[in-house]
């Protein structure tokens, strides 16, 4: 290696390592970007918090539950949640996640809380259709209990008769709040039950 | 004796009409009362859940600040979440018509949040100057080492060039053959 050479790989070491000096000031001025996609996780676990056992046949009076709504935050920092929940029947709209609207069903029930990023939240929650009627293809619930309060919701349902059943549906919204607009904004993502009205 | 009795007739007749309408008025009175307070009520339950609301908004804003600044504000999520726990609860109790819960969870969600946008703003000063000192020590740092590296490197090379050339003066030459 003659002295030319040498002088290079000497300018080129003293150059990395000054570099690397350099870095951690550099990098707490000048921001880098956080790689990852940023999400937000909504579960729906059974009694046993597992994917599996959820209430389906319901009779009015009979406590269901508990079944577990979750929520994990990977958006990169502290957010502000609610998660609503509603009660449907077959003809009622759900959610359309392709415009990300909401269904437009007014809430029940309501949870509000904050998540630290990387953090996860649950809650479990138990029902009662506290009154249900049935008259010829047609059910009727008038009011259901959601961990302890009671709802008017008035719904009826037809037999359906290719799942052989009177269908409602239990469902939880996620919403997130826009610290931009100061209002929370559907986050696009639900899960939901469907509950078979039996006599009892 | 007939006008006396008339008198006494149309005397009992007034009587009976102001007892039907004092009565009338009793009962609507008492109908209009009742609910206006219903409806007071629910204002009630509605303003304190505003001012509740409002009051976790402008908490919720002041510590998303501390954590942007750099501040641990794990403690200050959790008290947040004692206030939006009564929110929700007040929401709930109103959406049942039960406005003196409403009332009551919105009031506790108030007081909960009330004093976390001071301790933010407090906690995000703080992580500011905290901030600001590390910055200035990560800069000392960094120009030592800088500084380090070019004075070694200079004083190194300089080390280098002079053995080099020394070693290149101590070689001796050698002939070689040219056999082919």
């Amino acid at each position: 290696m003659n002295l030319e050479e040498c002088k290079s790989v000497f300018a080129v070491t003293a150059l990395s390592l000054i570099l690397v000096a350099a870095f951690p000031t550099v990098s707490m001025v000048l921001p880098f970007p956080s790689g990852g996609e940023r999400f937000s996780e909504l579960w729906l676990l059974g009694p046993d918090h597992m994917a599996e056992g959820y209430p389906f046949n319901v009779s009015a009076g009979e406590v269901h539950g508990p079944i577990y709504v979750g929520v994990g935050n990977h958006m990169g920092s502290s957010e502000y949640y609610v998660v609503y929940v509603k009660f449907r029947n077959q003809t009622q709209p759900l959610p359309n996640a392709t415009v990300s609207e909401p269904s437009p069903l007014s809430p029940l029930y309501e949870f509000q809380f904050f998540l630290a990023d990387g953090e996860t939240w649950e809650t479990p929650v138990s029902f009662i259709v506290e009154d249900a009627e049935f008259e010829g293809n047609s059910s009727f619930v008038t009011g259901i209990s959601i961990n302890d309060h009671v709802f008017v919701v008035d719904l009826f349902s037809s037999w359906d008769s290719e799942q052989n059943g009177f269908y409602y549906q239990l469902f939880f919204e996620l919403w997130l709040y826009s610290g931009d607009l100061q209002v929370f904004q559907f986050h696009n993502r639900f899960v939901g039950i469907w509950l078979n009205m039996t006599r009892t | 004796m007939k006008k006396r009795k008339r008198r006494e007739v149309n005397g009992v007749s007034s009587l009976k009409a102001a007892v039907v309408l004092f009565v009338l008025f009793a009962f609507m009175s008492s109908t209009f009362v009742l609910g206006t307070m219903a409806l007071g009520v629910e204002d009630v339950a509605l303003s304190a859940i505003e001012s509740a609301e409002l009051a976790v908004d402008l908490a919720y804003d002041a510590v998303l600040e501390a954590e942007g600044a750099g501040a641990n504000v794990s403690g200050l999520l959790n008290e947040l979440n004692d206030g939006a726990e009564a929110l929700s609860k007040a929401y709930v109790s109103n959406r049942i018509g039960d406005f003196d819960d409403a009332i009551y969870f919105a009031d506790l969600c108030y007081d909960l949040v009330a004093g976390i946008e001071a301790e933010a703003n407090e906690l995000r000063e703080v992580a500011v100057i905290d901030g600001n000192q590390r910055l200035l020590l990560t800069s000392f740092g960094s120009v030592l080492a800088v500084v380090c590296i070019c004075c070694g490197g200079f004083f190194g090379w300089r080390f280098f060039k002079s053995r080099y050339h020394r070693r290149a003066l101590k070689m001796k030459p050698e002939v070689a053959s040219n056999e082919s």
